[in-house]
C-alpha cells in the first residue's frame, strides 16, 4: 500500500492514540527502570553487577542460550527440511506440532520435566543428574525456543527450488557440497533471523528454568531467576540492575532483529 | 555407440500421477542429437533423469560410454543436464554459475574464468558474467544453464523440456543456438520434448515415447511419413486414417457400402491379407472440382465443412459422401492446400468436390 | 521471510516433494525424518505424556476433585478473564498500530516499526519488574489511582491485564501488519472512486481482507496469555483466590509438593491452549488451501 502524509484532524488522532498507548505501554516501563537502576548512582549499580552472584547467573543464562542455539539451529534445519522437502503420513500433525511450544505455559514445561527427571521420574537416569541442574534447564530453554529456526527457515527453504539442487548433483557436487553451497547461501538470512530470536528468547526464559532447575543460588539461577529473587530479597538494586542490563540486551538484539528484516533477499 | 539403455524399468508414485518406465531399450549413437517426443506423463523426462542418475532404476542397466553407470551416483555419470526451468543457482553471479562444476574439480582460477569467458561466447553473452540470475530473461537464463552444464566437457548432454517456459521467438532461437553448439561439439545429446516441430527441427532421430513404452525410432522424415505405430501417425501431426485391406497388391479402400481399389504402396508386403489403417497426412490429400482433376488415386467424394486461413496454407475440412465401414458417423478428412491452390479451385464451405490420395501409407491395424 | 515467528500462516508444506532418488540417499531420508520427529516427540510428546499420566493417573475422580477446588477455580477463572480482556484491548490497538504502521508516514516510523517487537526480545520477568516500577502502590501514578480513584493496578487483577497487554502486543500487529501490506492500493482507490467514506472502506473493504488475521492473532494471544507467567509472577500479588493466576497456581502447587492439583491445572490449561493453537492453525490451513 501506497503511504500517505496525515492530512486530515481525525488522521493526526489516530495516530497520536496509537503513538500514546504504545509509548505508556512500552517506552514508560523502560524509562521507569533506567531510573530505578540509576537511582543510587551508576557507581552502586556497576557495583551491584559485579557480585559473584550476578556474574554466576548471566553466565549460566549465556550457556544455556548458546546450547538452545547450536541444538535448535541443527535440529530446526532438519525439520524443515523434512517438512518442506518430504512427504509423509502425520505430516500436517508434525507441522502444527512445531509450534506447540507457544501452547505452554512456561510453569507447566518446568514442571512435566521434573516428572520426567525428578528424584522419581520416569526416565532419571541413576547417575547424572537432569532436574534441579543444568541439564534440565538446557532442556527446558530448548523446548520454549524450539519453533523459532524451523519458522524462519521453512519459507526460504521453500523458495529453494529442487531443480537447484539436481543441477548442483549432475555438476558433480556431494549432497554435503550442495548444502554448504547452494542451500545454505541461499536460506541464510532466514536463518540467521531464527537464530536470533532462539537466542532472545532463550536469554529471556524465566518460568520453566526457574521450576525445573529448583533457582539454586548461584548453581541454577539464571540472570532472570536472579532478578526474581533480588525482587524477593528486596535488594532493588541488583534487580533494577540486571533487569536494565537484559533490557538493553533485548534492545541490541531489536536492532539486530531489524536490520535482518530489512536486509533484501536475493 | 555412446548411451545404452538396456531394458529398464521404473515405476513411481508421485503426488500427481504414477510415473511409470517400461522395460525400455534405447541406443543413442555419438554425437547423435536423439529427441524424445511424447505427452506429458509419458515417462520421458522420467527416462532422462534414469540415465542422469536423478532417479534409481528399478531394472536394467544404463552404460554412458561403455561404462556400467548403473549402480553410480549422479556426481560420478558425468553427464550435462538442463531443467525446463529456475535451476541457476540464485545467489551466484552468471560466472560463478557456469564455473561451479570446475570449482568442484579444483580447476585453477585462471583455467576457471578462460573456460567461463569461453562458454559465454559460446552462447552469445559475453560480459554477462558479473550479472545475477534475476536479472536475466528467461531465454537468457537457459542460455547460461547450458553454458554451467558445458563447463566440465560431460560425455552427454541431456535436456529436460529445455524451451517449454520460453516464447515462441525465443524458442526458435534456442533451438538454432543449440543445434549448432551440439554440432561444433559432436556432444551425444538427448533432448526430451512434447513439442513435435521442435523434434522436428533438431533431431536426428526421433523416439516416441507412451506409457513408458518407447513405440517408435526413426529419422523424422520416415516417422512422419511412413510411421509404424498408430500411435506416432496420431502424434506427429494430423492423420487421416480409413479403413482398408491389403491383399495381392492392391488395398481396398472399404465404406459402409462400397469399396474403392487403390494400389498397395512399395514396401508393404508384410501386411498381405491383413486388415490395414490406410494413413495419410493433410498434404497428401487432393481436392479437385471434377474426377479428372484428381491426379493422384480418387477414393470418393465430399463435401468442404470448413476453410481457415492459416498464412501460407489453408486447413481444410472435407466431409467424405460415403459413410465409413466402422461407425455410422461421416468421415471428416484434414486436408490442407497451398493458399494459392486453395484460390484457384475455389475450395469454400459448401463446395461439393472430388478427393483423392497423392500418397498414403499403411499401418497394420490392431485389434483394440 | 516473515517479520517475527508467530504460528505462520505462511509456514508452507508444499516445497516439491519427490521421491527420493539413490537407494543410500534414501536411507538418509528416513534417518533425517526418524532424527527430526523424534526430537519433537521427545520435546513435545513425552512431557506431555507425563503430565498425563500424572494427573489422571489417581483416577478420574482425583482429577475432577483437583481441578474443582476453589483456588484452583478461581485461579483458571482469573487467567481467562484477564486473557479475554485483554485480547480485545490488544486486537483493537494491534489492528489499529497495523493500520498506522502500513498507512501513514510520520518521522520517527522506522524506529517505531522496531520499538513494536520489544515484548518479543525482552524478558517477561523484566517486564513484571518494570511494570512495578512504574505502576506499583508506592509510586506517583499507582499511589494516585489507588487513593484518589480506589482502584489498585498492581497487586491486582488491572495489573495482570496491563502485563498481558505488554507481552502479547506485538502479536495481533505483526499478523495484520503483511496482510495489509499486501492489499492493493487500488482497492482503497477504487473505494474512493466509488463514493465510500474512509470509514466505509475500511468496513467493507479492508476489513473483510485483514479478518482472518486479526482473528488468528486473537487467539494466539489468547492462548499464550494463558499460560503467562514472569510478568505476572511478579506484578500480580499471587494472592491465592484473589490475584493468582492459574500459571502461578501451578507454580505454587509444585514449590509446595503437590503434584497431583499442579498436574490437573496443567492439563487443563494445556487442553485449552492446545485446542485453540491447533484450531488456529487449522483456521490458517483451509483459508489458505
Amino acid at each position: 500500500m501506497r503511504e500517505l502524509r496525515i492530512r486530515t484532524p481525525l488522521q493526526a488522532l489516530l495516530l497520536a492514540l496509537v503513538l500514546g498507548y504504545a509509548g505508556i505501554l512500552l517506552l514508560a516501563p523502560m524509562v521507569a527502570i533506567t531510573q530505578g537502576a540509576l537511582g543510587s548512582g551508576l557507581g552502586k549499580l556497576i557495583e551491584a553487577l559485579l557480585t559473584p552472584d550476578v556474574i554466576d547467573a548471566f553466565e549460566l543464562t549465556f550457556l544455556l542460550a548458546f546450547g538452545a542455539v547450536i541444538i535448535n539451529t541443527i535440529a530446526g534445519i532438519a525439520l524443515a527440511w523434512v517438512l518442506v522437502r518430504h512427504n509423509f503420513p502425520g505430516k500436517n500433525v508434525v507441522n502444527a506440532l512445531v509450534d506447540a511450544p507457544f501452547s505452554f505455559s512456561p510453569v507447566i514445561i518446568g514442571y512435566a520435566l521434573i516428572l520426567l527427571f525428578g528424584r522419581n521420574g520416569w526416565l532419571q537416569p541413576a547417575n547424572f543428574q537432569i532436574a534441579f541442574a543444568w541439564p534440565g534447564m538446557l532442556l527446558a530453554t530448548i523446548f520454549v525456543s524450539l519453533p523459532f529456526v524451523t519458522r524462519e527457515v521453512q519459507p526460504v527453504l521453500a523458495d529453494l527450488t529442487r531443480e537447484q539442487e539436481e543441477a548442483a548433483f549432475t555438476l558433480g557436487a556431494s549432497r554435503w557440497r550442495t548444502f554448504r553451497r547452494i542451500i545454505l547461501p541461499q536460506i541464510w538470512s532466514g536463518l540467521l533471523y531464527g537464530i536470533v530470536l532462539t537466542f532472545a528468547r532463550s536469554v529471556g526464559e524465566f518460568g520453566a528454568v526457574a521450576v525445573v532447575g529448583g533457582s539454586i543460588e548461584r548453581q541454577t539461577e539464571t540472570a532472570t531467576v536472579f532478578v526474581f529473587r533480588a525482587m524477593d530479597d528486596r535488594n532493588l538494586i541488583g534487580a533494577y540492575g540486571v533487569s536494565v542490563t537484559l533490557g538493553l540486551l533485548s534492545i541490541a538484539i531489536l536492532v539486530v532483529m531489524s536490520l535482518l528484516r530489512r536486509r533484501p533477499a536475493r | 555407440m555412446s548411451i545404452l539403455v538396456d531394458n529398464v524399468s521404473k515405476s513411481y508414485q508421485t503426488k500427481t500421477h504414477l510415473s511409470v518406465v517400461r522395460n525400455l531399450t534405447l541406443e543413442v549413437l555419438t554425437g547423435e542429437l536423439f529427441v524424445l517426443v511424447g505427452a506429458s506423463g509419458s515417462g520421458k523426462s522420467t527416462l532422462l533423469r534414469l540415465i542422469a542418475g536423478l532417479v534409481n532404476v528399478d531394472q536394467g542397466r544404463i552404460w554412458l560410454h561403455g561404462r556400467d553407470v548403473t549402480d553410480l551416483p549422479v556426481q560420478q555419470r558425468n553427464t550435462g543436464f538442463v531443467f525446463q526451468n529456475y535451476s541457476l543457482f540464485r545467489h551466484m553471479t552468471v560466472a560463478e554459475n557456469i564455473a561451479f562444476a570446475l570449482s568442484i574439480r579444483q580447476v585453477s582460477r585462471q583455467e576457471r574464468e578462460r573456460r567461463t569467458d569461453e562458454l559465454l561466447n559460446l552462447i552469445g553473452l559475453d560480459g554477462y558474467g558479473d550479472r545475477m540470475p534475476s536479472e536475466l530473461s528467461g531465454g537468457q537464463q537457459q542460455r547460461v544453464a547450458l553454458a554451467r552444464a558445458l563447463a566440465h566437457e560431460p560425455e552427454v548432454l541431456l535436456l529436460d523440456e529445455p524451451f517449454g517456459a520460453l516464447d515462441a521467438k525465443i524458442r526458435v532461437q534456442l533451438r538454432q543456438t543449440l543445434r549448432e553448439i551440439q554440432q561444433r561439439l559432436n556432444l551425444t545429446t538427448i533432448l526430451v520434448t512434447h513439442d513435435q516441430d521442435e523434434a522436428f527441427e533438431l533431431a536426428d532421430r526421433i523416439g516416441i515415447i507412451e506409457q513408458g513404452n518407447l513405440l517408435e525410432i526413426g529419422v523424422p522424415s520416415a516417422l512422419y511419413r511412413r510411421p509404424q505405430d498408430r500411435f506416432t501417425a496420431t502424434f506427429l501431426g494430423s492423420a487421416n486414417m480409413l479403413n482398408g485391406e491389403r491383399n495381392g497388391n492392391k488395398v481396398y479402400l472399404n465404406y459402409q457400402h462400397e469399396q474403392v481399389t487403390l494400389k498397395a504402396p512399395p514396401n508393404t508386403e508384410h501386411l498381405s491379407g491383413r486388415q490395414v489403417d490406410i494413413f495419410s497426412r493433410p498434404e497428401e490429400i487432393e481436392l479437385a472440382l471434377t474426377p479428372d482433376g484428381i491426379r493422384g488415386q480418387l477414393i470418393g467424394t465430399g463435401i468442404v465443412q470448413s476453410a481457415t486461413f492459416a498464412g501460407p496454407l489453408e486447413r481444410v475440412l472435407v466431409q467424405l459422401s460415403a459413410p465409413g465401414k466402422d461407425s455410422p458417423d461421416p468421415i471428416t478428412l484434414q486436408v490442407v492446400l497451398t493458399a494459392d491452390e486453395a484460390r484457384e479451385k475455389g475450395i469454400n464451405p459448401g463446395q461439393q468436390v472430388w478427393v483423392g490420395l497423392k500418397d498414403f501409407h499403411l499401418l497394420a491395424r490392431t485389434e483394440s | 521471510m516473515t517479520d517475527i515467528s508467530l504460528p505462520s500462516a505462511k509456514a508452507p508444506l508444499n516445497g516439491d516433494a519427490r521421491p527420493v532418488p539413490r537407494p543410500q540417499a534414501a536411507w538418509g531420508a528416513w534417518s533425517l525424518r526418524f532424527a527430526a520427529l523424534s526430537y519433537l516427540a521427545v520435546f513435545i510428546a513425552v512431557p506431555l505424556l507425563a503430565i498425563g499420566v500424572e494427573g489422571l493417573g489417581g483416577g478420574l475422580e482425583t482429577f475432577v476433585t483437583s481441578i474443582t477446588r476453589p483456588a484452583a477455580l478461581n485461579a483458571v477463572w482469573l487467567s481467562v478473564w484477564t486473557a479475554a480482556v485483554m485480547t480485545v484491548i490488544n486486537t483493537v490497538m494491534g489492528t489499529l498500530t497495523a493500520y498506522v504502521l502500513t498507512m501513514y508516514k510520520f518521522p520517527g516510523k522506522a524506529v517505531f516499526n522496531a520499538l513494536v517487537d520489544l515484548p518479543f526480545a525482552i524478558p517477561t520477568l523484566v517486564t513484571g519488574v518494570m511494570l512495578v516500577l512504574l505502576y506499583g502502590p508506592q509510586t506517583a501514578i499507582g499511589g494516585f489511582f489507588e487513593k484518589q480513584l480506589g482502584f489498585r493496578i498492581l497487586f491486582a487483577p488491572p495489573g495482570i491485564v496491563l502485563a498481558l497487554l505488554f507481552v502479547s502486543y506485538p502479536f495481533v500487529l505483526r499478523m495484520v501488519q503483511p496482510v495489509l501490506q499486501e492489499l492493493e492500493a487500488n482497492q482503497e482507490e477504487a473505494a474512493h472512486t466509488l463514493g465510500a467514506t474512509p470509514w466505509t472502506t475500511f468496513r467493507r473493504v479492508i476489513f473483510p481482507a485483514i479478518r482472518p488475521a486479526v482473528i488468528s492473532g486473537a487467539l494466539i494471544s489468547f492462548g499464550r496469555a494463558l499460560g503467562e507467567f514472569g510478568s505476572i509472577v511478579v506484578v500480580a500479588g499471587n494472592i491465592p483466590m484473589r490475584s493468582q493466576t492459574a500459571a502461578v497456581y501451578v507454580y505454587g502447587q509444585v514449590e509446595g509438593g503437590n503434584m497431583q492439583s499442579a498436574s490437573g491445572v496443567s492439563l487443563v490449561l494445556l487442553a485449552i491452549a492446545f485446542s485453540i493453537t491447533l484450531g488456529v492453525d487449522f483456521f490458517l490451513r483451509r483459508r489458505h488451501a
